[in-house]
């Protein structure tokens, strides 16, 4: 190896030994990024921890700390008290789920955004989730092989619709230059509606009783999962953010453009199959669980965006945790405002994130359209 | 790996009958977008490629930089095929500086330049923290481009001239031998491509790097390349020093409209006009 170019200078002044004050507060530090992280999962558990109270049988906090520290496998009268029971079968599943459902869907909606150098892209708005409800429709009202090995089949399917769902956008992202946030849009559009028609359409196919828990699934919610079920899911989870966060570096790159960012050594065609594939694995698997949510993929990366910066080695673990809080809080929200009845936790985020969407699509158009 | 060695005297950047054309191969190699180019770039020089809209120059350069792989012809790295090298491998000693530097998303300058110490990373996994050496080298290259000043801004909020400064020192990050310039001085006004234009002569001069940049601008080429390629169609026509290459009727030939060629009253370098 030959030495640089600029460090063999004599004549150029010494490189500075510490770094300077500028680069301190303008860039991202392990240390800065231990504290936001841990901060915002403190802050994850305490929310955790307090949507545990809320529901049809209000359990006072105090209590709610009780109940936790007796672990899930209490024995004797514990075992059947009706609190040890609500808490630890239905709502600590329920909560456990809003919160991943929400991280992952944040963290995908920060690395589509990069990739399709576009800070406004979402799962749902641009089509990867109606994809991956396809898929999943496909599994169920066919009942194709249900379970493999105990483990449901159904992420499998959800996962291939959204990988085509997301080769599809990305095409129509690169075929017009990717800026342009309204072809993005456009083919959302086209595609959610070619997506929904399908899904319609399978379901007249199918028996009246298997139809309605399909309506009831597509529009978004975390009801009645237990225990093996979220494990599951958070192995699946845990695996796809995993993946999107030892990218991070190079999805910086990635937003400066496919060229700029093959000619500073990123190889890009090896990072975009990585990241289509854990993108569509945290869609499919998010979407086979819990249906269609939207926004939180778009409102949660902007907002973390704007406090803690774009770099994605914190924004997508801090984008992560503020998503798995704001769901934990809507779905809460959609459990106990009409209780006992329930408002499908899709409403909500859309209710909530649709307006805020509206408002940075015309705040923004100037920069973000090309 | 290649059996062949780096010699001091391999040039930077050799291409040898390239032939490129855009979709399937033998569509591309029918109606190619640069014919059977061959070029040596020799170590130290700056080379100006000119040429009309659409005659191939940006392709060029994304051959140069491996962006674009042509479908006939070798590129030569170092003495190298092009393909001996990983793509951190080559971003370590050759820099890009693309046209189209717009960009979306609030990282500060401070960010896009460290950006410039990616290819040095070895590891390409995990969060890679930059280590105080890869700062010290953003810093600097942040301060031969005045942009430190800078450091806290997001890249978003910055005027065009601030933004380009910027990304061409996160080129300079990179610690390239050879620097590949996309039209550095478009859409900035005159003060902001004087400024461009200097530096870039500046780094070439005091650092010893080689420069390669495609220009509408024929005035500012003739003034600061050593040697000039002109581009018609996707064939050179010419490759030589500003007063073999701006001189009248090779300049009427590509353009197709008439010229006045006079000399630079400080530099008596060759200057284009247009005629009244």
């Amino acid at each position: 190896m030959p030495v640089p170019t600029f460090l063999s200078r004599p004549d150029l002044p010494p490189l500075p030994e510490k770094a300077q004050p500028v680069q301190a507060v303008a860039t991202l530090s392990p240390i800065k990024w231990l504290g936001v992280s841990g901060g915002l999962g403190t802050l994850a558990f305490l929310t955790f921890a307090a949507c545990l109270g809320f529901g049809t049988e209000a359990i006072s906090f105090p209590r709610v700390a009780a109940l936790l520290a007796q672990g899930p496998f209490a024995e004797g009268a514990m075992q059947n008290a009706p609190h040890y029971i609500i808490l630890w079968q239905v709502r600590v599943p329920r909560v456990l789920l809003a919160f991943m459902v929400g991280g992952s869907l944040a963290a995908v909606g920060a690395s589509l955004q990069a990739l399709l150098r576009n800070p406004l892209a979402d799962p749902y708005v641009i089509g990867i989730s109606s994809g991956a409800a396809l898929g999943a429709a496909v599994a169920v009202l066919f009942g194709i092989g249900l379970s493999v090995l105990g483990l449901s089949i159904l992420p499998f399917y959800a996962f291939l619709g959204a990988l085509l769902a997301l080769l599809i956008v990305y095409r129509i992202a690169v075929s017009y230059g990717s800026f342009s946030i309204h072809t993005l849009l456009l083919g959302g559009v086209v595609l959610n509606a070619i997506f929904s028609a399908l899904i319609l359409f399978l379901t007249t196919l199918a028996d009246p009783y298997k139809a309605s828990g399909m309506y009831a699934w597509l529009m978004g919610s975390l009801t009645g999962p237990d225990f093996a079920t979220v494990l599951v899911l958070a192995v699946y989870l845990l695996l796809g953010v995993a993946v999107l966060v030892s990218q991070a570096s190079a999805l910086n790159l990635l937003t400066l453009g496919e060229e700029a960012a093959r000619s500073l050594g990123v190889e890009v065609e090896r990072v975009k199959r990585v990241l289509f594939a854990a993108s569509a694995l945290l869609t499919g698997s998010v979407v086979a669980f819990s249906g269609l949510i939207g926004f939180v993929g778009l409102i949660v990366p902007h907002a973390v965006r704007l406090v803690f910066g774009a770099d994605h080695r914190l924004l997508l673990i801090a984008s992560g945790m503020v998503g798995g809080i704001f769901l934990m809080l809507a779905d809460t929200l959609a459990r106990t405002l009409l209780s006992p009845t329930e408002i499908p936790v899709g409403v909500v985020t859309a209710l909530a994130g649709g307006p805020v969407f509206l408002y940075l699509l015309v705040r923004q158009r100037r920069r973000i359209v090309a | 790996m290649s059996q062949r060695q780096e010699t001091p005297s391999s040039p930077p950047l050799k291409l040898a009958g390239v032939t490129f054309g855009f979709g399937r191969r033998e569509a591309a190699v029918q109606s190619p977008v640069l014919k059977n180019v061959s070029l040596t770039i020799a170590a130290g020089e700056v080379l100006g490629i000119l040429g009309p809209n659409g005659s191939g120059k940006s392709t060029l350069l994304k051959i140069l930089m491996r962006i674009l792989a042509p479908q006939l012809g070798t590129v030569e790295w170092f003495g190298q095929p092009h393909d001996a090298f990983s793509q951190s491998g080559i971003s370590r000693r050759v820099a890009f500086v693309p046209q189209e530097t717009q960009q979306a998303f609030p990282f500060t300058i401070s960010e896009m330049v460290l950006m410039g110490r990616y290819p040095h990373h070895t590891r390409t996994w995990g969060l890679g923290w930059e280590s105080p050496q890869d700062r010290a080298v953003a810093m600097r290259a942040m301060d031969d481009l005045g942009v430190s000043h800078l450091g806290t801004r997001l890249i978003t909020n910055v005027s065009g001239g601030e933004r380009q400064r910027a990304v061409i020192a996160r080129a300079l990050a990179q610690e390239p031998e050879v620097l590949l310039l996309d039209e550095p001085t478009a859409f900035l006004d005159l003060h902001h491509q004087l400024e461009i234009a200097r530096i870039i002569r500046r780094l070439n001069r005091e650092r010893g790097l080689t420069v390669v940049l495609v220009s509408h601008d024929l005035n500012l080429a003739s003034q600061y390349c050593d040697r000039l390629l002109l581009l018609r169609e996707g064939e050179i026509v010419t490759v030589g020093t500003p007063q073999d290459v701006i001189a009248g009727e090779s300049l009427e030939r590509v353009y197709g409209c008439p010229v006045l060629v006079d000399q630079h009253p400080q530099s008596g370098r060759p200057r284009v006009t247009l005629p009244v």
